[in-house]
Order: C-alpha cells, then sequence, then structure tokens
C-alpha cells in the first residue's frame, strides 16, 4: 500500500472516527446508490435482452447470441433512411442557426433583442406538435396548402409532407433554434479585439471575416453540428407522425413498431435501441472532443458584444429570414392547429368549414383524454417539486462536498443524456415488467422514469447556478460555526433559489411534453397527453389532436412566460 | 511571546499527489499577529485553510488553544464550525441575499444567541468598522470596500478565539488598501485577538505584523519581526522576495563564527554580517537598495566603498532608482528624490557591514 493511499484510508477514518460530517458522507451515498439504480437498472435490462436469442422473453436470457444484431443488417434500408433524414435535417438545422446566429449577433437591426427571445420559442414546441400541424399543412390532397392549389386549379400536389424531405423539414424547423443558441454562445464569446486588430493591420471586411472571424467560430459551428446530429438520430415523433403513412421507417419508428406488434419483439426492439445508443453515445463523445479542440486562448469563457458590422441591405435581408423562421416553426403551426382545432374537418376553404367546440369539449369533459391532461399536469409539478429538490441534493454533492464518489455521480446522472429517450423508454418497460414490485402500469413508474431521464437537465441547470456562487460563501457560513445542515438552509439554498426556480419550471416543461419514454409506459390506469396526441392522431382525428396539442403548447408556453420572468429577476440580482 | 495560541507540527497538505504543504511547523502566541507571506502557490492558503479546517492535512497536528483539532496519527479531526475560529475572505463572501446587519449578525445566531445579545454584538461590530448606517442595507448594493468592511465586522462580531484573514485587501485598489492595513492594524491592537494574515504583498506583510512567516515551495523560509525579515534576511528567496536588495555574488575570506565576516566580490574586499556560522558554501551577500548612500566624492572611510558610474537613473515620484555598473556587479539604488546624480556620473558607493547580510548557501 503507497503513502497516499494510507493516507487516504487514514482521512477517511479519521473523518468517520470524530463523526461529524458523516452526514454528507450518508446522504451522497444514498443517492448515489438510488440515481445509479435508476439510471443503471434499465439499461442492464436492454443490453440483456438485446443479445438475447433464446426466443423467449426472460431475464436473463438463456441463450446469448449477435443474432439479433446480424438480423439489422436486413433492415439496413432502416438504418439508410435514418442516417438520411438526420443528415438533411441537421444541415438545414445548422444553416437556419449560423444565418440566424450571424444575423443577430453581427449587425445592428432595430428589435434585435426581441427577435432573439422570439427565436428561442420553436424550442417549446414540441416535434410533435410540429410535425401534426404540418401535416395538417401539407398533407398530400387535405393538406391546405394542397387544398389551395387545389382551389386554385393546380394538379396534383404542390407539397407533399408525408417523406423524408418533410420529416427533415419539420425537425430541422425545431433543432435550427438549439443550433442557433449553440452557434451564437461562440460568436458572443469571441474577442472583438481579435478582429479589430486584423482591421489595424489592414485587412478588409471581407478578407476579416474569411480570415479570422470563420475560423474562430468554426469549432462552434462544427460543435453545433455533432450535437444537433445526435439529436436527429433520437427523435421519433416527425419520423412517426410524417413517416407512417408513407412507409418511411427509420430507426425510432421500427423500435416503436416491433413493440407494437404482435407478437412483441423485444429482442429486435433492444438490438435496435442499442444499436441507435452506440450510434448516439460515439456521436456525443465526438462532440465533447470538438468542443474540447476549441480551446483556442483567445476564446474564454467570458462573453463579449461582439461589435455590429455594417451590412447593408443584406443585413435585412437576413432579419426578413429569421422573422420568417419564427413564423414558419411557430405562428403558422400553431394557427393552423387553431383553425383545425376549431373545426369539425380540417379544411382552409372557410365556405365549407363547420366550426365547433365539441373538440376541446372532448378535451375537457370527463373520460380518456381529461384524464391524461389531469396526469400530465400532475406529473410535471409532482415531478418538478420532488424531482428538483432531490436535484439540488445531487447537485450540491457533485459540485461542492468532497465525499467520496462525488464525480461518480455526475456521470452517473448525466448518462440519460447519452441515451436516445426512445431506447431509454424501451429499456424501462422491459425492466419494470420484469420486477416484482407492482409499479408497472402506474403513474408511478412514470413519475420515476420522469425523473430519470429529465435528471441531466435539472443537474445541469442548477449546476450552472452553482458553479456561479463563489465556494468562500459556504465555507465562511461553516467558518462561522454553521453545521452542514444549517448551512445549506441559511446559505446554499437561498443563493441558489433563482435556479431552482429554472430547474423546476424546465422540468415541468419537459415532463408536460414527454413523449419517448411516456409512448412505452402509458396503459388503462396511467394516461399522459403526448402519447393520447398520438392515440387520437392514429385514430384519425386530426382536429381532437390539433385540441390536445394546443392545450399542451399553452401549459408549456405559460411556463416558459414565468421561466423568462424570473430569469429576468436573476440577471437583474447581483450574485 | 506569552501562551501559545496555535501550534502547528510538521503539517503536510496534499492536492492529489502533489504536497501543497510540506512539513510546516509553526507556533503563534495568544494575541499575536502573524503574517504568512509568499508568492502564489507556496502553500500559505493553504496552511490558513488547514488552521480552519476546510482542507483536510494528510499528515502533522494542529493545535488551537491547547485542543488538538487535527492529528494525523489519531486520526482527528475536529469539523470547521467547531474550531472557534473566524475567517474573512479574499472574496469577502458577503451573502448577497442578507441585508448587513444578517451577515454580522449570523454567527451569533448560529450560537444561539439571544436578541438583545445579537444586536448590541451586531451594532458594536459595525461600529468598529464604521458601518453602523449601512446596518439595513442589502449586501449586494455594497462597494468593494464596503463588503470588506462587513466581512470584517462578521467575523469579529461572535469573539472568536482566533481570526483567519486569506488576502483580505487584495481585491482593493492600492489607496483604499493603505487605510485598510492602517485601521486592520489599529482593529488587531484593540481586539488583542490571535491572528494569521496571508497575503503575498510584502509591504502589507511588513506594516501590520507582529511576525511574519515567509514561505517558498510549501516549506518555511524564514519567521521573525518584520525588522528581522528586512533586515537579516537568511536566504536568497527572502533578500529577493521582501523588499528590494541586491544580491552580490562572491565567496567567505574569512569569518570566526556568526557576527563579523570578510566577503570577496569582484576583486573587491566587503565586510559583511552573518547570521549564522558560515559553512563555506554561501556564495551570495544581500545589500537592501535603500540601505546605500551614494556621493559625488570619495570622502569617509574605506570600508563597504565601492566606485561605480551611474548607468540609468528612473525617477518613482517618492524616490530615485539608480542602476550603477561598479565592480562587484550591477547595483540598484534607491535614493531620496533630493539627491540627484546625472547618467554617466562618477559616484562612490558605500554600505555599513550590517548591511551587508551573507546568506545561507
Amino acid at each position: 500500500m503507497t503513502d497516499i493511499t494510507r493516507d487516504r484510508l487514514l482521512s477517511g477514518a479519521a473523518t468517520k472516527w470524530s463523526g461529524l460530517p458523516s452526514g454528507q458522507t450518508v446522504v451522497s451515498l444514498a443517492t448515489l446508490i438510488f440515481c445509479g439504480g435508476l439510471v443503471l437498472y434499465p439499461l442492464v435490462y436492454l443490453v440483456a435482452e438485446a443479445f438475447n436469442t433464446s426466443g423467449e422473453d426472460s431475464f436473463p436470457p438463456a441463450e446469448i447470441g449477435l443474432g439479433n444484431f446480424t438480423d439489422l443488417i436486413d433492415d439496413w434500408h432502416v438504418l439508410a433512411n435514418t442516417a438520411f433524414v438526420a443528415c438533411l435535417a441537421t444541415i438545414m438545422a445548422i444553416v437556419i442557426g449560423f444565418l440566424a446566429a450571424w444575423t443577430l449577433t453581427r449587425t445592428r437591426l432595430p428589435g434585435r433583442g426581441w427577435l432573439e427571445r422570439l427565436m428561442e420559442l420553436p424550442y417549446y414546441m414540441t416535434p410533435l406538435v410540429g410535425a401534426l400541424a404540418w401535416s395538417v399543412l401539407a398533407a398530400p390532397r387535405t393538406g391546405f396548402l394542397n387544398q389551395l392549389w387545389h382551389g386554385i386549379g393546380g394538379g396534383g400536389d404542390l407539397v407533399n409532407i408525408y417523406s423524408p424531405f418533410g420529416i427533415a423539414w419539420v425537425m430541422a424547423l425545431f433543432e435550427g433554434t438549439v443550433a442557433f443558441v449553440m452557434i451564437s454562445a461562440a460568436m458572443k464569446s469571441m474577442d472583438p479585439a481579435l478582429e479589430e486588430s486584423a482591421r489595424v493591420m489592414g485587412a478588409g471586411k471581407w478578407r476579416t471575416m474569411l480570415t479570422v472571424t470563420l475560423p474562430l467560430v468554426m469549432p462552434g459551428v462544427l460543435g453545433a453540428t455533432v450535437f444537433v446530429f445526435a439529436e436527429m438520430l433520437g427523435s421519433f415523433a416527425a419520423a412517426f407522425v410524417l413517416g407512417l403513412p408513407a412507409r418511411f421507417v427509420v430507426v425510432t419508428t421500427a423500435i416503436w413498431e416491433a413493440v407494437q406488434s404482435y407478437p412483441q419483439d423485444y429482442p429486435r426492439a433492444s438490438a435496435l435501441g442499442l444499436a441507435l445508443f452506440g450510434v448516439m453515445f460515439a456521436t456525443m463523445a465526438l462532440y465533447r472532443w470538438v468542443i474540447r479542440q476549441r480551446n483556442f486562448a483567445t476564446i474564454t469563457g467570458k462573453a463579449f458584444r461582439p461589435r455590429a458590422m455594417a451590412m447593408g441591405r443584406l443585413a435585412w435581408v437576413l432579419f426578413a429570414a429569421c422573422v420568417l423562421y419564427v413564423i414558419v416553426a411557430v405562428a403558422l403551426p400553431l394557427a393552423t392547429l387553431l383553425l383545425t382545432s376549431l373545426q369539425r374537418f380540417a379544411t382552409v376553404i372557410m365556405s365549407q368549414s363547420q366550426f365547433t367546440l365539441a373538440n376541446y369539449e372532448t378535451a375537457l369533459g370527463f373520460g380518456a383524454v381529461r384524464q391524461a391532461l389531469v396526469s400530465s399536469l400532475g406529473l410535471g409539478v409532482g415531478v418538478a417539486t420532488v424531482g428538483v429538490a432531490i436535484m439540488t441534493v445531487l447537485v450540491w454533492i457533485i459540485y461542492r462536498s468532497k465525499a467520496p464518489g462525488h464525480r461518480l455521480i455526475e456521470y452517473v446522472v448525466m448518462f440519460p443524456q447519452a441515451v436516445p429517450r426512445m431506447v431509454f423508454g424501451l429499456a424501462l418497460l422491459w425492466a419494470w415488467l420484469n420486477i416484482p414490485i407492482p409499479i408497472y402500469g402506474t403513474l408511478w413508474l412514470m413519475a420515476l422514469a420522469y425523473f430519470t431521464v429529465l435528471l441531466p437537465l435539472g443537474v445541469r441547470t442548477l449546476a450552472g447556478v452553482v458553479l456561479q456562487i463563489d465556494e468562500s460563501l459556504e465555507e465562511c457560513a461553516r467558518v462561522c460555526g454553521a453545521s452542514w445542515f444549517y448551512q445549506l438552509r441559511t446559505v446554499s439554498i437561498p443563493l441558489l433559489r433563482p435556479g431552482i426556480i429554472a430547474a423546476w419550471l424546465l422540468v415541468f416543461i419537459a415532463s408536460v411534453r414527454e413523449l419517448g419514454v411516456s409512448i412505452f409506459l402509458v396503459g388503462p390506469k396511467a394516461k399522459v397527453i403526448a402519447p393520447s396526441i398520438i392515440s387520437s392522431w392514429l385514430s384519425s382525428s386530426s382536429e381532437l389532436s390539433a385540441a390536445l396539442a394546443l392545450i399542451q403548447t399553452a401549459a408549456v408556453f405559460v411556463a416558459v412566460i414565468v421561466l423568462f420572468r424570473a430569469a429576468r429577476g436573476v440577471s437583474g440580482e447581483r450574485l | 511571546m506569552s501562551e501559545t495560541c496555535i501550534e502547528i507540527r510538521d503539517l503536510v497538505v496534499r492536492y492529489d499527489d502533489v504536497p501543497a504543504v510540506n512539513g510546516v511547523s509553526l507556533s503563534v502566541g495568544q494575541g499575536e499577529h502573524v503574517t504568512l507571506l509568499g508568492p502564489s502557490g507556496c502553500g500559505k492558503t493553504t496552511t490558513l485553510r488547514a488552521i480552519a479546517g476546510l482542507e483536510e492535512p494528510s499528515g502533522g497536528t494542529i493545535r488551537i488553544n491547547g485542543e488538538l483539532v487535527y492529528s494525523a496519527g489519531d486520526r482527528r479531526n475536529v469539523p470547521v464550525e467547531k474550531r472557534g475560529i473566524s475567517m474573512v475572505f479574499q472574496s469577502y463572501a458577503v451573502w448577497p441575499h442578507m441585508s448587513v446587519s444578517d451577515n454580522v449578525a449570523y454567527g451569533l445566531r448560529v450560537r444561539g444567541a439571544s436578541r438583545d445579545e445579537i444586536a448590541a454584538a451586531v451594532d458594536r461590530a459595525l461600529d468598529l468598522v464604521q458601518m453602523r448606517s449601512f446596518a439595513n442595507r442589502s449586501a449586494s448594493l455594497l462597494s468593494g470596500g464596503q463588503q470588506q468592511r462587513v466581512a470584517l465586522a462578521r467575523a469579529i462580531a461572535f469573539s472568536p478565539n482566533v481570526l483567519l484573514f486569506d488576502e483580505p485587501l487584495s481585491n482593493l485598489d492600492a489607496k483604499l488598501r493603505a487605510e485598510m492595513r492602517v485601521e486592520l492594524r489599529e482593529l488587531q491592537r484593540r481586539l488583542g485577538v490571535t491572528s494569521v494574515y496571508v497575503t503575498h504583498d510584502q509591504e502589507e506583510a511588513l506594516a501590520i505584523s507582529d511576525r511574519v512567516v515567509v514561505m517558498n515551495v510549501g516549506g518555511i523560509e524564514q519567521i521573525g519581526t518584520p525588522e528581522d525579515i528586512y533586515n537579516r534576511p537568511r536566504t536568497r528567496f527572502v533578500a529577493d522576495f521582501v523588499g528590494s536588495a541586491n544580491l552580490i555574488a562572491g565567496r567567505v575570506r574569512n569569518s570566526n563564527g556568526a557576527g563579523a565576516v570578510g566577503f570577496e566580490a569582484g576583486g573587491v574586499a566587503l565586510a559583511a554580517w552573518a547570521g549564522h556560522s558560515p559553512r563555506g558554501d554561501e556564495s551570495h551577500v544581500a545589500v537592501r537598495t535603500a540601505y546605500i548612500d551614494m556621493a559625488a566624492d570619495q570622502a569617509g572611510g574605506d570600508t563597504n566603498r565601492v566606485a561605480g558610474t551611474v548607468r540609468q537613473r528612473l525617477f518613482h515620484g517618492d524616490f530615485i532608482q539608480y542602476i550603477v555598473d561598479c565592480p562587484v556587479g550591477q547595483l540598484n539604488v534607491r535614493r531620496p528624490p533630493t539627491e540627484l546624480f546625472e547618467e554617466g556620473a562618477a559616484v562612490t558607493l558605500r554600505f555599513a557591514p550590517e548591511h551587508c547580510v551573507l546568506l545561507e548557501g
């Protein structure tokens, strides 16, 4: 035994012997076991099932082999479809994000601040809502755009959203804002002096852009590209709503079909899921590598206000493009859904439309749909409240305590981020079906699942605030004689309050719109809103689906407004 | 020095594998004001944090008022809140979500003091730092200097046994820093509380301490009164880091133990002083730049007289710095702005033997 390990053991023992900070050790160990179990337990089942070739669904499998994976080779078109749609959507999203980021950080135009806020809105529309709206808008024959086209005497269909391009389009509209946020962050972190010195050295505006600005921003763009691509691989809703009518299947929808088919083909679903997880994990690893590469000494964590460039008339064109993006990604889909939800049969030809409130009556009246709405909101509040409390303790242990294993906890809680939501849902389904605790098919399991998959979101939000709080603020409390719990209560938690509020709202929003996990866990006694929208859409009631989607969006937007209010309060304070 | 208040023996603190503090032993008397001085990374802050209990050492012992608060051998580590100490942080750590008086009252509330006791102690502490009129102000609305005062009031309000200071003045501007030095020294005398102060600013250390501990790469270089450290540096590091000194390279010619020794540098015989009995491996003497006299003529005795030429003159305002070429090497000389010499002028330098200190090899 080396000196260091002995010292470590001795000091560990010293802590216990004097019996004082063991509160930390106990709490941190308990959280590690709890969260580790929640995250890793389902994945064990997923892996086991993916290699299960016995033909019987048992755990542990009676026979293991690579058969399920070799079967996937026959499904090469599914894999090719996935790659094609993800690439196409990524390119579109990055173009949208880059142009918008450039326009909003580098030009001096009126209303820039407002537009920057509006650009974040598409993120709060779910891909499911976008896909529903665009299917109403641009489905062959019945889509609003095609109705209008026929109305003015056009033949055939103007647009067909039930195609790979349609799926990519809807996904790009949603992810474009993610790309925008990431790329503009990269642009804002560049010291304007770097460009100014190029100008001083005699380089012109365009030369500066090509030789200084773009090379410095490129790593940020590359990082955003990889990140968005990984998200695209795991996305389900758009491919489901827009792909299935045309029998265009991607990996996520193939998993869903394998589980829905009779008899259920769990090994195939698990193999698909594990393969998708593998690719996504590799992509995320690539993303982290890209991010680490951008350690140009010049790019610091500091935010600069980049110098606006005189772009002339081009600036207005770019500005109009940003406004158009917000209209196409938010306003148009919402207007479409509103119109549809108020009609008996969806149509844009006003002379034929029959207006009705029946869809809202169905949604809000007594019945399965209303039950789903109530459950979703209840779950949102419950998971946010209990979850954020646990996450706060977690973040504390990870970033502040000296308890053993606190770094390990970070890896464990961030792990769900690397697993596609659909795959995690599948793993949870399979894992909890196989456990004797009668929790499957109840809202309790749903709550546990939500907490698990939303761990990274909550922890990341809270960590952002924790890392801003100077450690000596807490140390000082201890020095003044406070115990750990007293310090948490009087100093740490009050300082964290803005972060706690933000995390609560974000977890609430994410719960209310959750689809990937919910779709596997819904049952007669556990209904939530997103899968209900899917099932009402499957029973070909786009009108009722529209009403439900709008109600869901409204709940999310109310939370978003509160969030923005709260965030403004935060930035006003000096922390 | 009266009774011992803090006693550190063979303290070792490691970060992962790297020792940040490596075998530090030190004792601080009751009511004494000791400063740990050194460049960044010398282990001074780590030592302070180990006294506070914010850093867990891996070896040695720490006693505060006779009580063993850390001992590697006994596996004993009293948590920070039970050590009866108080601390002023570099970042002040004034809680932005509380008012000034809530900040100051914190330590008293933790200790369950009564409402009246708290009010009286808060008023007393705020009076001491002249912040009484800010009592109800939100702490997030204070300037840096005001936050500094609140942090100080908070640290003394609950009458701790020991006050620790972690570079408390380093975030203030130069003028305010000079003012706060005077106030800190005054406050320390008035309260008579034992304090350990950490700084990398040698002027600050010399000005406000009873004793200075100069640290370098995790160990102690020299402990002494400010005058001791300045006038009789023991090592090259101390001579160089504290104040400004000329290091003259040469060799010992003759010695009879500690005291007066003969030294030779560049063919010039110098009368030097040694704090230790020379072992023969010494290679440098230190002469403070302020202790060198400079004259245009050669009047006066022969002892430590060096002829030279002014190479450069830099006007600093409060003093003039001359760089003088002479046989022993290039010497830096600080003279009051009243003593003007032209660049290129031939001058004679002189310094007393006791100001020419032989450094340990």
